[in-house]
C-alpha cells in the first residue's frame, strides 16, 4: 500500500526517519518543507515552502497539498507534526485516506497548537510521553515514543 | 602528535533554527582550555567562533558522522538533536534556549530537556557560566546501554498490515 509522510523539517523530520522501520515493503513518500539538509533524503519527496503561521502561505500550501493527495493517492497518512500536516490531514479526512497524528515528541506534558486541531480530524492521535495523556481527551493513545 | 591524534572530540550543535549566540560564544572562549577539540555546528549563530572548528549547517550523512565521532556532544534543547545524541548514548549536555534572550519563539521546550534530564549520560544547565562544570561532570556519568522502544514502530506495523489486509481483501476500508 501506499503511505504519506507529512512532516515539518527539524526535528519532526528526525522523528519520523526514526520511524522508517515501520515503513518497509510499502511505498511511501515525503511531504516536508525545502531545508539544507534534505537533499540527501532518498525517498520520493514534495518540498513546499515554510507556512509557519502565516495565513496566505497556509491557503497556498493547502491547494499545493490537495494536488499532491489527489495524484498520489495514498492509503495511510502519517505525521510527527506541525503545521505542514494541518491541510493533509483535512484533505484525508473527507477523500477517506486512513491518517495517524503522532503529538512530537518535545511535547512532554503540553498540547501543540497543531496537536489540538488535528486531534478532531485524525483517525488515530498518539502521544510520546504518559503525562501528555490527560491534557487530551479519550482518543488520545500512548504506545510509547519514537525512542 | 601522538596526543593530537587520541584527542576527544566534543561536538556543540545548535540545530537549524534561530541561532544561539550565548552557547557558541561560551564555548568558543573556553575552548582553549579544554583538552579536548572542539567543533561547532553554529547554524544561524551571528558570532563567529575563533578558538574551535566551526561550520553552518552541514547534510544528514555528514552530521551523523560527527555524532558518532564525538566523545562529547553540547546541545540546545531541540527534539532532532536530541534525538540523534540519546539514541547513540553518547554523554550530552543541553543548553536550553531561553525566550528571555531571544533563543526560541516559546519555551516549551524545556519539559523535553527536563524529562531527560535523569536519563543516562545528560546534563542540563541554564547558565552558560557552568558549561565547564558540566563537561566534566557530564563524562563521570557512566554508560547505561538502553534497549531503545519499539513498542510505537510495533503498533505502526501492525496498524499497517490491519489495513492492507484489508484493501487486499478488497474492503474499502477496515
Amino acid at each position: 500500500m501506499k503511505i504519506g509522510l507529512i512532516c515539518n523539517m527539524g526535528g519532526h523530520l528526525t522523528e519520523m526517519l526514526f520511524l522508517m522501520e515501520a515503513f518497509d515493503k510499502h511505498e511511501i513518500f515525503f511531504i516536508t518543507y525545502n531545508d539544507p539538509r534534505i537533499n540527501k533524503l532518498n525517498y520520493k519527496k514534495y518540498l513546499l515552502g515554510y507556512i509557519g503561521t502565516d495565513f496566505c502561505k497556509m491557503v497556498r500550501a493547502f491547494f499545493k497539498i490537495f494536488n499532491i493527495l489527489i495524484k498520489e493517492k495514498p492509503n495511510l497518512i502519517i505525521s510527527t507534526g506541525s503545521e505542514i500536516a494541518i491541510p493533509a490531514f483535512i484533505f484525508a479526512k473527507l477523500m477517506g485516506i486512513k491518517s495517524i497524528y503522532i503529538e512530537t515528541w518535545s511535547r512532554v506534558n503540553n498540547k501543540s497548537r497543531t496537536g489540538r486541531i488535528l486531534y478532531f480530524v485524525t483517525d488515530v492521535f498518539l502521544v510520546q510521553w504518559q503525562d501528555l495523556l490527560k491534557e487530551y481527551g479519550k482518543k488520545a493513545r500512548y504506545v510509547g515514543g519514537v525512542i | 602528535m601522538w596526543g593530537e591524534l587520541f584527542r576527544e572530540m566534543i561536538f556543540v550543535t545548535i540545530g537549524t533554527y534561530i541561532g544561539f549566540d550565548r552557547l557558541v560564544k561560551k564555548m568558543d572562549e573556553i575552548a582553549s582550555n579544554l583538552n579536548e577539540e572542539v567543533v561547532m555546528q553554529i547554524g544561524n549563530t551571528k558570532y563567529e567562533p575563533k578558538n574551535s572548528k566551526w561550520f553552518k549547517f552541514l547534510d544528514n550523512e555528514k552530521i551523523d558522522e560527527l555524532y558518532n565521532k564525538a566523545d562529547i556532544i553540547i546541545a540546545h534543547d531541540g527534539a532532532g538533536t536530541l534525538l540523534s545524541a540519546i539514541s547513540l548514548n553518547k554523554p550530552t549536555v543541553i543548553v536550553p534556549r531561553l525566550k528571555k534572550y531571544g533563543e526560541c519563539e516559546y519555551e516549551n521546550k524545556f519539559d523535553l530537556a527536563e524529562a531527560l534530564k535523569n536519563k543516562g549520560r545528560i546534563v542540563v544547565i541554564y547558565d552558560v557560566e557552568q558549561l565547564k562544570d558540566a563537561i566534566q561532570k557530564v563524562k563521570s556519568l557512566v554508560y547505561m546501554p538502553s534497549e531503545r522502544d519499539k513498542r510505537l514502530i510495533s503498533f505502526l506495523k501492525e496498524y499497517i498490515a490491519t489495513l492492507d489486509r484489508g484493501i487486499k481483501n478488497g474492503k474499502k476500508y477496515q
